[in-house]
């Protein structure tokens, strides 16, 4: 683990483009150790994509991206063992359907971590004794809320122990009274000093958990800033005409 | 029906000629069991090789092999297929009868199976490949753990289909010679000059066989089918 502050990523003229189409233009910025930070934007602005390529699911078109003074984007770079410390929550949750809950967390630190089927299963147990899923050990995930897949969604990144999670729009695909128990979860991880990035739309919870809001627009950072002045004193326009039709 | 039982005794048990049924089906069995493992073996090969390049765009030259290869076989009737592969492939050998027939209807069954697992493969939700490659797995893996199990699940009933085809079609195996169930039904009907009991007698094993292969594949995906609820 990294000490509290330290920089993990530093991104520099991240570009990405998909033929023609420009999704991020030069992109730089930090994320430190301990940081919540949120990035809103509107649909297409490229937020996904920028979250995306920080696992190197969207390889950049150009510029660099280190994590832990490493150039991940380098094509020397282990990516598997890389995303092994980075993990990841979709939108739609992505648990393998042909697995109970239980296998669905035990399966990757058996296989690439190498640990025991008991030491696995007894982890396993715990965390999903810390989201409140316990009974579910047994269960398919067609058997599960909306809600409570994301939850193991979750759980199952931990189960890896990474350094960092990535949230892309975890509440998104939810019904309304499912988003609370997802956000619960988080805002614990926050607590407890996890380091997160996080795609979403719940203002409320940026302006809450976030120590760092992003807003990108048109694939550039068009204004970072602390949760409170960020939402109180925005000073872009376009993030001012942004706020104003959401909140 | 003292008809009946002297036509039964003639066509089957005089000179033991049920026989001609007993090593026919023997063949039958062996030919269809050999050429499902080639066709599988080759199949899954053949459909990860294809969808790894509809994926990821790697492997663009064993893709076009690929490609070369289910056009060919899809493109030409099994029983061609069959002869020139014991005629022209190995015209020149003094090969068992019972290789030739596997390595021709492995090989053609393989086109099929791989166009039916590649299907399975790129069935699966994107989503899958992303969530394995995530959390560390490398695309190798993600493909065993994660993707496999579900295409396999997704594409059993068209797979079991295609053996059961395959069971069926080696009735042309008695082009090169070799004595199958049909070909053992028809060296009956050439001995007594009658053809009713032994072609009924042989449609009725074939129909036995696909019954019971149809059951058996029933079970399996109910089992399989466990975690959908």
């Amino acid at each position: 683990m990294s000490g509290k502050g330290e920089v993990l990523f530093e991104i520099q003229d991240l570009c990405k483009a998909f033929g023609s189409n420009l999704v991020l233009d030069h992109i730089s910025t930090q994320i430190r150790s301990g940081e919540v930070v949120v990035i809103v934007g509107p649909s297409g602005s490229g937020k996904s994509t920028f979250l995306r390529s920080l696992n190197l699911l969207e390889i950049p078109t150009s510029g660099t991206i280190s994590f832990e003074g490493k150039h991940i984007t380098d094509k020397k770079t282990d990516l598997n063992r890389y995303r092994q410390k980075i993990g990841m929550v979709f939108q739609h949750f992505n648990l393998f359907p042909h697995k109970t809950i239980l296998e669905n967390l035990t399966l990757a630190p058996m296989k690439l971590l190498k640990k025991s089927r008991e030491d696995a299963e007894k982890e396993a147990r715990e965390l999903l004794a810390r989201v409140g899923l316990e009974e579910k050990a047994g269960a398919y995930p067609a058997q599960l809320s909306g809600g409570q897949k994301q939850r193991i969604a979750i759980v199952r990144s931990l189960a890896m122990h990474p350094e960092v999670m990535l949230f892309d729009e975890p509440t998104s695909a939810l019904d309304p009274e499912m988003v609370g128990e997802v956000l619960n979860v988080m805002t614990d991880l926050a607590r407890d000093g996890m380091t997160m990035v996080i795609v979403t739309h719940e203002m409320g919870f940026a302006r809450e958990v976030g120590t760092r809001v992003i807003f990108i627009d048109e694939g550039v950072i068009k204004e970072e800033n602390n949760p409170k002045d960020f939402f109180e004193h925005p000073q872009n326009p376009r993030l001012q005409e942004f706020l104003s039709k959401i909140i | 029906m003292e008809d009946f039982k002297l036509r039964f005794y003639t066509n089957f048990i005089k000179d033991d000629r049920y026989m001609y049924l007993v090593t026919g089906l023997g063949n039958t069995l062996a030919i269809t069991f050999l050429a499902v493992l080639l066709g599988i073996a080759l199949g899954f090969l053949v459909a990860i090789i294809r969808s790894t390049y509809d994926k990821t765009g790697k492997g663009k030259i064993l893709n076009a092999l690929c490609r070369v290869y289910l056009t060919v076989i899809r493109g030409t009737p099994m029983m061609v297929q069959l002869m020139i592969m014991c005629y022209v492939v190995f015209g020149n050998y003094n090969m068992s009868k019972l290789i030739v027939a596997t390595l021709a209807f492995g090989i053609n069954s393989g086109a099929y199976v791989a166009e039916i697992v590649r299907s399975g493969i790129m069935s699966i939700d994107p989503g899958q490949l992303e969530a394995g490659r995530s959390l560390g797995f490398g695309y190798a893996q993600t493909m065993w753990y994660i993707i496999m199990p579900q295409a396999f699940k997704n594409v059993l009933p068209a797979l079991a289909n295609e053996f059961i085809v395959l069971l069926k079609e080696t009735s042309v195996c008695g082009y090169i010679g070799m004595m199958d169930l049909t070909r053992g039904g028809d060296i009956i009907r050439s001995r007594t000059y009658e053809a009713f009991m032994p072609l009924i007698a042989v449609a009725v094993i074939y129909l036995v066989m696909v019954i019971v292969l149809s059951g058996l594949v029933g079970k399996l995906e109910r089992r399989l089918r466990t975690s959908e609820r």
